[in-house]
């Protein structure tokens, strides 16, 4: 699109529908919904990020992986909806290019001196 | 996981925790978030039908299956392995589904009240009360809005006496920091008190089951793809 397209500003959204990234897909292939702060980091001998057989999006995110980064972060950072994130991200755990480093089960608690170092954070902060 | 890569993360794991910023709209969230964090924004598209049955109209947009939910976000950065979350709630009461996604695994929450409006904040208070995540209520001291004892509040609100109620600028990075810290120091002793209650009954510690949670169905549907 040329600069300056006095028909398409930013205010339009984005011009190519979320899900069309997905190809249409909506839920993650492995069925599992990451939390908004799993934590990912892409695998080390993986440079995927300049695999051209990947779409541009599984590429971008596997860049954004090479330090530990959360679900959140990678959604805002790419300015795509979670629900899209977290399809595209299946497809890359799927394919052990990406480790999810933590996900706490369902109801699990921090301990108490996990929130204590919370705490101390804090105050220093 | 047990052979996560190590190179990057240092054998140090990352561990992230969430904290929810409720509130009535316009009580200050977003200016609670900025002011001790960067504030990011971060969005969803849920499809229509689970969000705004009866609340959006449709007339002559009967194709539009998705709407977007914004929502932002601050990240605090403690030391070199702590990282906190702070995600303010999305207002409307359509999108309360929202809310079970964001309260999963959460450590807790700050209700923030504004005095002029402190019915806006029933709602929040209720929900976090009936799904036990520990919160803490801060009373925004908006410009020229009268100033309550917090004690008068909390009666207000029908608090529980163990919940704190403190006052607050939500503007202040000094004030905020104040108040998650009071909230953490909330969570550690409904923690120890707890542990004390699980003696005579067996606590299960599953009270969020996350895969029966709606979130699998947040996603909008397959149709979408037609738009």
């Amino acid at each position: 699109m040329p600069a300056g397209d006095k028909w398409v500003d930013k205010n339009a959204g984005p011009v190519v529908r979320p899900y069309a990234l997905t190809g249409g897909r909506t839920q993650p292939v492995s069925g599992t919904v990451l939390d908004l702060i799993a934590v990912l980091v892409a695998s080390t001998w993986d440079q995927g990020f300049d695999d051209v057989a990947l779409s541009p999006e599984h590429r971008r995110i596997l860049g954004l992986c090479r330090a530990p980064v959360t679900v959140a972060d990678v959604a805002s950072t790419l300015a795509l909806p979670v629900g899209v994130v977290r399809v595209l991200l299946a497809d890359l755990i799927g394919e052990g290019r990406i480790t999810v480093l933590a996900q706490r089960p369902a109801g699990e608690q921090p301990s108490a001196a996990l929130l204590k170092e919370v705490l101390h954070g804090l105050r220093a902060l | 996981m047990g052979s996560a890569p190590s190179d990057s993360t240092a054998g140090v794991p990352l561990a992230a925790f969430k904290i929810l910023i409720a509130g009535g709209f316009g009580a200050g969230k977003t200016t609670l978030v900025g002011a001790i964090s960067e504030v990011r924004p971060l969005h969803t598209e849920e499809s229509l039908t689970r969000a705004s049955v009866g609340t959006d109209d449709l007339t002559g947009v009967g194709n539009k299956t998705t709407t977007t939910v914004a929502m932002d976000f601050g990240r605090l950065t403690m030391g070199t392995h702590l990282v906190l979350y702070l995600f303010g709630t999305p207002g409307q009461e359509r999108f309360w589904f929202m809310w079970d996604e964001l309260s999963y695994g959460a450590l807790g929450a700050v209700v923030l009240a504004d005095t002029r409006r402190l019915v806006d904040c029933f709602p929040s208070v209720d929900y976090f009360e009936k799904r036990g995540l520990p919160f803490i209520v801060a009373i925004n001291c908006f410009d020229g809005a009268p100033t309550y004892d917090p004690e008068d509040v909390r009666v207000a609100l029908d608090l529980d006496p163990r919940v704190p109620a403190v006052l607050c600028d939500a503007r202040k990075r000094d004030s905020v920091k104040q108040i998650l810290i009071t909230l953490v120091e909330h969570v550690l002793a409904s923690r120890i008190e707890e542990k004390e209650d699980s003696t005579e009954e067996e606590s299960g510690g599953t009270e969020f089951p996350f895969q029966a949670a709606p979130v699998p169905d947040a996603a909008p549907d397959p149709a979408v793809s037609q738009a």
